[in-house]
């Protein structure tokens, strides 16, 4: 059974929503401030936090920096819709999805599933079991990348558009497959979050020894992963 | 005419007429006392001159006389003198004057009294009998410099500069009144027209300067109205965005507490249960867009753009809509697109355009189309999009762009929309330096966008 974390101060709607997940098979803990969510994130052994942006204290976002410095718990964002910059800094902190507020109930359930989902690899069958383009070196099974040696520290799902780009690399990989097989859900219109999700994955790889970029946006086609 | 102007000519013609009145009343009032003074003046002139040269010519004879007259001479208002003997002979002067004095000395013989001569500016001319003591009969004659009128102008350069320099001391004092009058005007027109504009920081009274006077104090209160209406609108916007964040809370427990309600449903219950969804759906769009209308019309936000080729953005909506529009009976048909790039938020562009188009889609008849097309013309991009829907009452078009209003009561929530999809396109638009209207064109409505378009090298 699947542990959730819920931070959110809004106490009757974890309620609601710990029933519903509960429900679904989901064991959740729920957790109204961000102090106590970030402690608990740390330490606690779960698998997924839901965080909400919007919180006393410590907002999300601090939660989220904070956790990244030392966890790569998966985090799905709840922002205030309608507010693009919410989501957008959110996605460049490291969460690896968000969810505007007031949200559907199944659609958090297929989010929360995707990401777990990826997390356990299980999205990744038809990917050969190590993938090396130049210094990059990525190892599906233990989800490891190193660059030229180096480990480098990916989110799950920053680690799933790496080797869907390296499997096809040389080729434009289109958008809209990336949306559907790592995101797990169509490309809509006014979605970034694809566009940041590879912003960080380039500032997390760095750039060619010759000075080069990784990754190349095709404009409204995809990405490439280039080939030297 | 401008107020300027009118002050200006109204100060200037006030100033002539005092002046055309001053010149008139000295004229007609001094100009005439002191003449007939000098007339008069110049009789006793007459009379001590000629009781003075004949004492004299009766005590030193003629040659003392000519000493004396050639001393009156000397005299700076007198020209000439003559002495006319009655034999036709003279005593003394100049002979060839005595033509001149004919007709004075006539006068003067037959009626026997000094007589004056004033012609014009010519210089005046008098005549007196002498009575010598040797019984010789004779004139006196004297020729005057003109009699000095006081003229002050047009006798001399001198005259025509005074003038001048009265005319201009009139002019620059007119213009700095008139400036000084109206120059607040203009200030306060200025601001007026800013806040009208929709730019609510805009004050006066800082530019008015340091006055104290009607002007000075209407700024203040101008201010003061501005300041008013900025802290008003500003409660407003800040009121319906708060409301809508408030909204989102009970929406987002409401949503799972449906869903929940949802598993345990009975057959009866599920459609109002679908029902209930539907509708809180709506209300989430509703707010969703009042929150974007209300960042867009604060102004305060600072959407990034980047350069965006607009046809494709424009292709891609069209698609869209007709991938929803054939489901319905309905077409969209992207005519004429020119390639095109513009310089914008890529957000913003799409659901403007997005909401123009859906929202043609919604109005126009079963079986029509919803044509699309974009046209590149010096340096601006068009976009217009047409439906068969019957149009909009001529006098509503304007109103198309407000939040809320419906065309025809309950038309729009028939149809399904939130009543904010033209008022965000046309924030959206506005955003980006560009301007949509509507107008009616062979039964159906055409709404217009035009947006400033981007050089090929991206500026």
């Amino acid at each position: 059974m699947n542990r959730i974390l819920i931070i959110d101060d809004d106490e009757e709607l974890t309620e609601l929503v710990s029933e519903y997940l509960g429900a679904e098979g989901f064991d959740t803990v729920a957790v109204h401030s961000g102090v106590e969510g970030l402690d608990k994130a740390k330490h606690g052994n779960y698998d997924l936090a839901v965080l909400d942006v919007m919180l006393p204290g410590m907002n999300g976002f601090e939660v989220l920096r904070n956790l990244r410095e030392s966890s790569s718990l998966p985090v799905l964002m709840l922002t205030a819709r309608g507010d693009d910059n919410e989501r957008i800094v959110g996605l460049e902190i490291g969460a690896d999805d968000y969810l505007p507020k007031p949200f559907n109930p199944r659609e958090l359930l297929a989010r929360l599933r995707a990401i777990l989902r990826r997390v356990d690899g299980s999205i990744h069958d038809d990917l050969p079991e190590r993938i090396s383009v130049d210094d990059v070196d990525l190892i599906t099974a233990a989800r490891s990348v190193t660059v030229g040696g180096e480990p480098v520290a990916l989110t799950s799902l920053e680690f799933d558009l790496l080797a869907a780009l390296l499997n096809e690399a040389g080729k434009t990989v289109r958008k809209e497959d990336l949306s559907e097989n790592v995101l797990e859900r169509k490309l809509s219109p006014y979605d970034r979050s694809l566009d940041m999700h590879i912003s960080n994955l380039r500032k997390k790889l760095g750039l060619r020894a010759d000075g080069t970029e990784r990754i190349k946006t095709i404009r409204s086609a995809g990405y490439i992963y280039t080939v030297v | 005419m401008k107020l300027f102007v009118k002050i200006f000519l109204w100060y200037l013609v006030a100033v002539a007429m005092m002046f055309g009145v001053m010149v008139f009343v000295t004229r007609t009032f001094q100009t005439e006392p002191a003449f007939s003074r000098w007339q008069r003046s110049a009789r006793n002139q007459m009379a001590f001159y000629s009781a003075t040269a004949e004492q004299i010519q009766a005590v030193g004879g003629d040659d003392a006389l000519r000493t004396f007259l050639a001393r009156l001479n000397e005299n700076g208002t007198i020209r000439d003198v003559l002495v006319l003997q009655n034999d036709g002979t003279v005593l003394y002067g100049d002979p060839n004057f005595v033509g001149d004095f004919e007709n004075v000395v006539a006068v003067a013989r037959t009626t026997g009294e000094t007589d004056i001569e004033v012609n014009g500016t010519d210089p005046a001319l008098g005549a007196t009998s002498l009575h010598f003591a040797d019984g010789r009969p004779a004139m006196l004659a004297i020729r005057w410099e003109p009699p000095r009128t006081p003229s002050f102008f047009f006798d001399s350069w001198v005259g025509y500069m005074r003038l001048a320099a009265l005319l201009l001391t009139a002019v620059i004092v007119c213009f700095a009144l008139a400036w000084y009058l109206t120059s607040p005007l203009g200030k306060l027109r200025d601001a007026t027209r800013r806040l009208a504009g929709g730019d609510l920081g805009a004050r006066v009274a800082r530019r008015v300067g340091r006055r104290r006077d009607e002007f000075a104090d209407l700024a203040k209160d101008f201010d003061n109205m501005a300041s008013r209406i900025e802290s008003l609108i500003d409660s407003q916007q800040i009121l319906t965005r708060d409301i809508s964040h408030e909204l989102r809370s009970p929406l987002a427990r409401m949503n799972v507490a449906l869903e929940l309600a949802k598993k345990r449903s009975t057959p009866e219950s599920t459609p109002l249960l679908e029902r209930i969804e539907n509708e809180s759906n709506r209300l989430n769009e509703m707010i969703s867009r009042i929150l974007t209308l209300s960042r867009l019309e604060s102004g305060t936000e600072d959407f990034s753009k980047t350069r965006l080729d607009l046809a494709d953005l424009v292709r891609d909506i069209a698609a869209d809509a007709e991938f929803e529009a054939s489901g319905k009976g309905k077409s969209v048909v992207a005519d004429a697109i020119d390639e095109c790039s513009v310089k914008g938020n890529e957000n913003l562009l799409r659901s403007a355009i997005d909401n123009v188009v859906r929202n043609a889609v919604r109005y126009t008849a079963d079986a029509t189309k919803v044509s699309v097309s974009l046209i590149k013309d010096n340096g601006h991009a068009i976009l217009k999009v047409k439906d068969h829907g019957g149009g909009v009452p001529q006098n509503e078009l304007e109103n198309l762009f407000r939040p809320f209003y419906r065309v025809g009561e309950a038309r729009e929530r028939k149809t399904g929309g939130t009543g904010l999809g033209l008022a965000i396109a046309q924030r959206a638009v506005a955003v980006h330096g560009g301007e949509i209207t509507a107008e009616n064109v062979d039964g159906g409505l055409e709404v217009k966008i035009v947006l400033n378009t981007t050089s090929r090298n991206g500026n």
